[in-house]
């Protein structure tokens, strides 16, 4: 090497660190940009008025077709149903921006933006990616709920008390609910990867399945065993459940009820808060680890087969 | 003298003379893109057989559920039907939405846009051929939803005049992809708004449109319904016809009445379907719309 070569530049140099990244500072870098990201898709392509009223239209007419529903069958006698529809319905709302969330995340990124493939090669962790841009559309969902609940107590008088709340349990049913409802989301994004052409309806059509078995507007006692038995076994309904007991103790609840699965099984009526707690626990955490897994499965397909890569018109 | 050309197998002195069709030559090329709008959609019933789980089994559960909420109340078993009726109906406005109002929107996104607009056809062609895909692929989905709904829940019909009926069933189809052409024409120079005004338009509208009740059960934002909107209108008059001994609340226009409502909805949709798509072609022309992408 001639004397006036000059010396490599110390940024050539091989840095180990930066292929290795920074552990949970870049994963917590990426979740917020990726909710960020999430946040301008979902509110920026109107004024905030509109977008409110967008966002609060569609649970709220949820919630007056079931009052008006009991209004016309039940007339005044009804009226003692309708806080279980009104919570039932609301939480619906979140339920359907949640596991929906996650999958169109996807299918935007692929079908519309066509951007999919290069985040799935960026050194960004792929699942928080995901996890993040889901999370602004739960924000949505919950301005919906809140935004249910008030018209609920306001205009159709529902009685609400925040003195008789029980705002402990209330707490923990949300958080285990969250992590639940994500993992269902996860779920579908999961099989949405593999999946083509009419995509798009996948998780609503999903959500709708679920509605009908986990007693967001109707007892489960209603249905059939075998259905009432796989109902209980989804986090969701211990979810609606806890929150309901949680904001109106000793109401009318979804899980139990004479003749019901529950009691014929477990040998009282109703669940007390720490029975909805344990379930909502033992089942989120199963449905979120197998959520986890068929995910991972599905990615793992997906890079194989070259799937981010393609589009399918949809 | 030069011979004749033959562009693309058609003769004529030169391209001028050539791209001068006759009247006939046009109305076959727009039949010809209507039949080539719908194949895909009609086709694609048998394509993507995973529709039947998720466009007929889930939204058949979901439908369930309000089925579970009439029983939890101990209502008549005419409110049975009234829900199995309305679940099979909402195949239509969410076609109506999202295949018709929002289909522009997608072909924009993917690049087709352009070469409908380039395309020697009249760009109304492509919306009947939309609306007629729609209408076939929806009424399976319709159809098997009310046949799977109403033998499991036992709803039991009560028709007392079928030629009615059936003209109640198709004159809505005409007013509600008219109503989807009026959206797309308007979706045309939208971007991301189309998605979410679709999705604004679904709840909302079942609600108003009495999807599980009858809607004169909403007095006056019913009767607006019945006069603006195609769904409820068609709705009600279905279900009168459907369930004739059934009792509807005072109000309810009669299903003649109602016919006429549907027909002049079709025929004023359907040109100002035409009018707006003029209108907002020029327009989205003019800002540079027609091929902006991924807004």
């Amino acid at each position: 090497m001639s004397a006036l070569a000059p010396a490599p530049p110390a940024a050539a140099l091989f840095d180990a660190a930066r292929t290795e990244g920074r552990g949970i500072a870049d994963t917590l870098r990426t979740f917020a940009v990726a909710t960020r990201l999430g946040w301008q898709l979902e509110a920026n392509w109107t004024d905030p008025f509109l977008f409110f009223i967008y966002s609060v239209a569609k649970p709220v007419s949820s919630a007056l077709i079931l009052v008006v529903m009991l209004e016309v069958i039940g007339g005044p006698a009804g009226r003692a149903f309708r806080p279980f529809v009104v919570v039932g319905s609301a939480l619906w709302s979140f339920v359907v921006s949640g596991i929906a969330g996650l999958a169109w995340s996807i299918l935007e990124d692929r079908e519309r933006y066509r951007v999919l493939k290069y985040v799935v090669i960026s050194p960004s962790d792929f699942l928080t990616v995901l996890i993040g841009r889901g999370v602004a559309r739960l924000g949505v969902g919950l301005a919906g709920v809140v935004i249910t609940l008030v018209v609920g107590v306001v205009a159709l008088g529902v009685p609400f008390d925040p003195g008789v709340v029980d705002w402990p349990v209330l707490l923990v049913v949300s958080v285990m609910g969250l992590a639940s409802i994500v993992g269902l989301g996860l779920l579908m994004a999961g099989i949405v990867i593999q999946t083509r052409q009419e995509s798009w309806s996948y998780p609503e059509a999903f959500a709708g399945a679920l509605f009908l078995v986990t007693g967001a507007v109707f007892p489960l006692a209603l249905l059939p065993a075998p259905v009432q038995a796989l109902g209980l076994l989804t986090p969701l309904t211990w979810w609606i459940a806890g929150v309901r007991e949680a904001l109106f103790p000793g109401g009318p609840g979804s899980v139990g009820g004479e003749g019901s699965l529950y009691a014929s099984v477990f040998g009282h009526a109703n669940p007390g808060s720490a029975e909805i707690i344990g379930a909502l626990l033992a089942s989120g955490v199963v449905v979120t680890l197998a959520a986890v897994a068929v995910f991972r499965r599905s990615d793992r397909r997906a890079r194989q087969a070259g799937l981010y890569d393609q589009t399918s018109g949809s | 003298m030069a011979a004749p050309l033959d562009l693309i197998g058609r003769s004529g002195t030169g391209p001028r003379q050539a791209a001068d069709w006759s009247r006939r030559q046009v109305i076959l090329t727009d039949l010809r893109s209507v039949r080539g709008r719908a194949y895909p959609r009609v086709i694609g019933l048998m394509r993507e057989p995973s529709w039947v789980l998720f466009e007929i089994l889930l939204p058949f559960l979901a439908t369930s559920a309000f089925v579970f909420v009439y029983r939890a109340l101990d209502a008549p078993q005419e409110y049975v039907g009234f829900v199995v009726l309305g679940g099979a109906l909402t195949a239509f406005w969410l076609n109506v939405i999202w295949m018709m109002a929002n289909q522009l929107y997608w072909e924009k996104s993917q690049g087709n846009l352009e070469l409908y607009f380039a395309a020697p056809m009249h760009f109304m062609s492509i919306l009947f051929g939309m609306a007629l895909g729609g209408m076939v692929m929806s009424s399976t989905r319709a159809a098997t939803v009310l046949v799977i709904a109403g033998a499991v829940y036992g709803v039991a019909f009560s028709v007392d005049q079928w030629a009615l009926l059936l003209g109640v069933f198709v004159l809505p189809l005409g007013a509600l992809y008219g109503l989807g052409m009026v959206l797309a024409s308007l979706f045309l120079v939208w971007g991301r708004e189309a998605w979410h005004m679709g999705q604004a338009l679904t709840e909302p509208v079942y609600f108003v449109s009495g999807l599980n009740f009858p809607v004169a059960h909403l007095g006056f934002l019913g009767a607006l319904s019945v006069a603006f909107i195609p769904l409820a209108t068609g709705l009600d008059a279905m279900r009168q016809l459907a369930f004739a001994d059934a009792a509807f609340p005072a109000g309810t226009p009669p299903p003649g009445v109602e016919v006429l409502i549907l027909a002049a909805m079709t025929v004023v949709s359907i040109v100002a379907a035409r009018g707006m798509l003029i209108a907002m072609e020029r327009r989205a022309r003019r800002d540079g719309r027609l091929s902006v992408r991924w807004q």
